[in-house]
């Protein structure tokens, strides 16, 4: 479904993203892990046009992607939550989440039509899934840290993506927070079959719900493939555990 | 805490406003007939700046050019007065249009700067074109079809009108269109995430409001009979902005507040001593300080967002 | 189409550019005062045309106070500024460094609330009317540049320019306070962290920036009517030099007076009526086509 072939990125003289590859099949878990500064957030925003590659190609579901606008890629089927929180502050939860499902729906231009219950069946349900139901009538800004990176999620399933993209889900969360959103990515590729990418540094949360894991360093992609694989691979493990050879 | 219902208070007030020339001398008539087109004027601007989030320093330009479009329509054009009126909304609409396109592309205070560049490029055009606009007298003596160029008439006139576009932009900023905006003006690039043409929307706010700007320019002419160039000078967009801000900038009728309290505070001081300078600048400070969500924000518990300073 | 051609280089055009850029001199003084402050301490200062005319102001009461002659109005040149100084220290503890961590839309606004205090105090203090201040002897006539007559006055401004130009490079660049300042546009935090008193830093540059404007002021009067729009005037002119310059670059801020004092001698002098519009002609072209300004900006 997702195909990264070699892709560059530098800014100035520095390459942060240097020959990545990635691929990532319909109905998967994939992880992208490594250390800071690999290059994981700056590839996910070459994959959803925060960012246009300098070389290589980005293909989904068989067409080029790279380089198009945030907006049309999401048109195409992909969503993302970000790695630092990017809600819509001073819009309720139910909010949040409904306006993405409007522009979804195309009905951004609509001036005439309340906007008071539309969609109120998929947003509640979509709140519902993660756990936000309750707090749905609360200005997003006032929710906790936790609770605003699932809010993330939500919004991002708002626009009903055929591959959703999360930048480091459980970044400053507490561990019972972590839980939650582990067994939620969980559920939501079971039930829903979407297809999810995701980056983190928690590699442990990483190797239990991953079908796949790419790693990248430097900028580069060291290796792809199952949690097995990648616990052999050397490089991998000089990466991490800064040890050479076999161990 | 809950406010009384909102519908009632807002029909006991259009039926003040109704009887008041029945109630009040005929230069409160003509003030209070100055408060509401002002009132349009920042509520249209407030549209494009609490709920798109752009900083729109150049307002008065669209105000300026929808009443000189309505005077020059009047004068010189020979064509029935529901055409001048509907001349001056346009011709404000399609040079926010132009303008929007030129400033879109910059963030933030560039897009303010750039917006007000330009608008001084308008007046000075319109300043030295003596001409055609009259240059720095302006255009007086103004010829309005009978039927509203008494004062009474043409303050209910401008009331309906007003209430109108009041009403309208209510419903806009109910709509899917006003949520999403509100969305960009929260997070544009969350909002470019979730599929929205973030540019597009914006240029859409600043077209609607540099629209309902001119209407307010046009009422101007009808209230007025004249117009004069300093009707487009920035120091009146940031007078309306302060407007804004005073009354509320997150909140609908916050503007509308804003433009009350300050047309009839000028009205006021302008009979008692000449530093109104002073005051309004004294106010500012005073609302920045302590109000900073301004008079009606004080009504709605918003915690405001915490915003980094960059450009 | 021939006489036009002629007209435009003819020694009157040269001389006219001259003169132009003697305004240049003043647009530049006062644009790097903005740019100072608006590099070091991101306040885009409304007030700073304010304070521009109390230094015409100023000015024009210490020449009065003093009486006439040369070393009076040079002394003026030097008291005014200090007096603009001191009410931008005022300004600047008292009442905008509680704002620093509000947003930018704040800021401008609380500097815009300032613009209007201050431009009805100067009412108060000085009056409505229209003030004068005459050229002091010795800088009366004219030197002769390619046959037509310059204005010592002028001559004057377009040497003081430069000094100022490099006064101000080597207190940015050679002194510690300048590379302190420096550090705190980019980082302020950090430079609080290391020890330094980021407060008298913001303090001492808002003052610099506030003594510039100032100056110009000081320097502008015997060449205008000293009145009450005088800020409105330039502050606009100024907020666009420096959006084209480059937000806090000192050299933008003299590329931009540049670019808006020679456009606007050349504009009026190709189209009188109208000619007063081309220098946001100018503004509008750079920004289409650079729209953060031509130079590197520190924002």
């Amino acid at each position: 479904m997702l195909r990264v072939e070699s892709v560059v990125k530098s800014f100035g003289g520095f390459r942060a993203v240097d020959g990545a590859k990635l691929h990532v099949e319909g109905g998967e878990i994939v992880a992208v892990i490594g250390p800071n500064g690999a290059g994981k957030t700056t590839l996910f925003h070459l994959l959803t046009g925060h960012l246009s590659p300098d070389s290589g190609r980005i293909l989904f579901k068989g067409k080029e992607i790279g380089g198009l606008s945030p907006h049309v890629i999401c048109r195409r089927g992909i969503t993302r939550s970000f790695q630092v929180v990017n809600i819509f502050s001073r819009l309720s939860v139910f909010e949040n989440v409904q306006i993405a499902i409007l522009s979804r729906e195309r009905k951004s231009f609509r001036i005439f039509s309340p906007v008071a219950g539309m969609a109120e069946e998929e947003v509640h349900r979509i709140l519902r899934s993660v756990g936000l139901f309750d707090q749905r009538d609360v200005e997003s800004d006032l929710l906790s840290h936790g609770d605003k990176k699932v809010l993330e999620i939500a919004i991002a399933l708002g626009g009903n993506p055929v591959l959703l993209i999360l930048d480091e889900p459980t970044a400053g969360m507490a561990p019972g927070e972590t839980e939650r959103c582990i067994r939620l990515i969980r559920r939501l590729s079971e039930e829903s079959g979407v297809t999810i990418l995701f980056c983190e540094h928690d590699i442990g949360l990483v190797f239990e719900i991953a079908n796949r894991i790419m790693v990248m360093v430097r900028g580069a992609t060291v290796v792809q493939g199952s949690g097995e694989e990648v616990r052999r691979n050397s490089e991998v493990r000089s990466a991490y555990l800064g040890v050479s050879g076999e161990c | 805490m809950r406010r009384p219902s909102a519908p009632l208070l807002l029909l006991l007030l259009l039926a003040a406003l109704l009887a008041l020339p029945q109630v009040l001398p005929r230069f409160h008539t003509y003030v209070a007939a100055i408060v509401l087109l002002t009132a349009l004027l920042a509520t249209s601007l407030n549209l494009a700046i609490g709920y798109t989030g752009l900083y729109q320093f150049g307002h008065a330009v669209f105000y300026g050019v929808g009443a000189y479009g309505t005077a020059l329509t009047l004068t010189r054009s020979g064509m029935p007065a529901p055409v001048a009126f509907m001349a001056g909304p346009l011709a404000a609409a399609a040079l926010s249009l132009v303008m929007g396109m030129i400033c879109i592309r910059l963030s933030k205070l560039y897009f303010g700067m750039l917006q007000i560049s330009l608008g001084s490029l308008v007046w000075a055009v319109v300043y030295r074109w003596y001409s055609f606009t009259g240059g720095d007298d302006g255009i007086h003596g103004i010829p309005l079809p009978d039927a509203i160029s008494s004062p009474e008439a043409s303050y209910y006139f401008t009331l309906i009108v007003t209430a109108l576009c009041v009403f309208t932009m209510y419903r806009i900023v109910r709509s899917p269109f006003g949520k999403v905006i509100q969305g960009i003006r929260d997070n544009p690039v969350r909002a470019a995430s979730i599929g929205v043409d973030v540019r597009l929307h914006q240029l859409a706010s600043l077209v609607i409001a540099g629209f309902f700007g001119g209407v307010a320019g046009s009422l101007f002419v009808v209230v007025e009979n004249s117009v004069f160039p300093d009707m487009m000078f920035w120091t009146f967009s940031l007078e309306v902005l302060i407007m804004c801000l005073l009354g509320g900038m997150y909140t609908f009728f916050g503007p509308f507040v804003g433009a009350s309290m300050i047309v009839l505070l000028r009205v006021f001081a302008s009979v008692h001593t000449r530093y109104w300078g002073l005051i309004l600048g004294t106010i500012l400070t005073l609302v920045i300080i302590f109000l900073p969500d301004g008079v009606l924000g004080v009504f709605v518990r918003r915690s405001p967002p915490k915003e980094d300073r960059g450009a | 189409m021939m006489d036009f051609a002629s007209n435009l280089f003819s020694p009157g055009t040269l001389s006219q550019i001259l003169v132009g850029l003697s305004r240049t001199t003043i647009l530049f003084i006062v644009s790097s005062g903005m740019s100072l402050i608006l590099g070091v301490l991101r306040i885009p200062n409304v007030a700073h045309g304010s304070l521009y005319m109390i230094g015409a102001f100023a000015a024009w009461s210490v020449i009065r106070f003093l009486g006439g002659g040369l070393f009076t109005f040079l002394g003026a040149m030097i008291v005014a500024p200090l007096i603009v100084a001191a009410v931008g220290f005022v300004l600047e503890r008292g009442f905008f460094s509680y704002l620093y961590e509000r947003e930018h839309l704040m800021l401008l606004l609380l500097t815009f609330a300032f613009m209007l205090i201050l431009g009805d105090l100067v009412k108060i203090v000085w009056g409505p009317e229209y003030r004068s201040v005459t050229v002091p002897a010795f800088f009366q006539g004219s030197a002769e540049i390619f046959g037509l007559p310059l204005p010592w006055y002028n001559l004057f401004l377009l040497l003081v320019g430069p000094c100022i130009a490099v006064f101000l490079w080597l207190v940015i660049n050679r002194t510690n306070l300048g590379k302190i300042a420096r550090a705190a546009a980019v980082d302020g935090e950090m430079v609080g962290a290391v020890g330094i008193n980021v407060e008298w830093v913001f303090a001492f540059t808002f003052v610099l920036g506030s003594f510039l404007a100032g100056l110009g002021g000081a320097l502008i009067a015997p060449m205008v009517n000293i009145s009450l729009g005088m800020d409105h005037s330039l502050i606009m002119e100024t907020f666009l030099i420096v959006i084209i310059g480059g937000l806090g670059n000192m050299w933008g801020a003299l590329l931009g007076s540049l670019i808006f004092g020679l456009t606007q001698s050349l504009g009026i002098l190709v189209w009188p009526q109208f000619g007063v519009a081309f220098p946001y002609l100018a503004v509008v072209a750079v920004l289409v086509v650079r729209p953060r300004g031509l130079l590197r900006s520190t924002w």
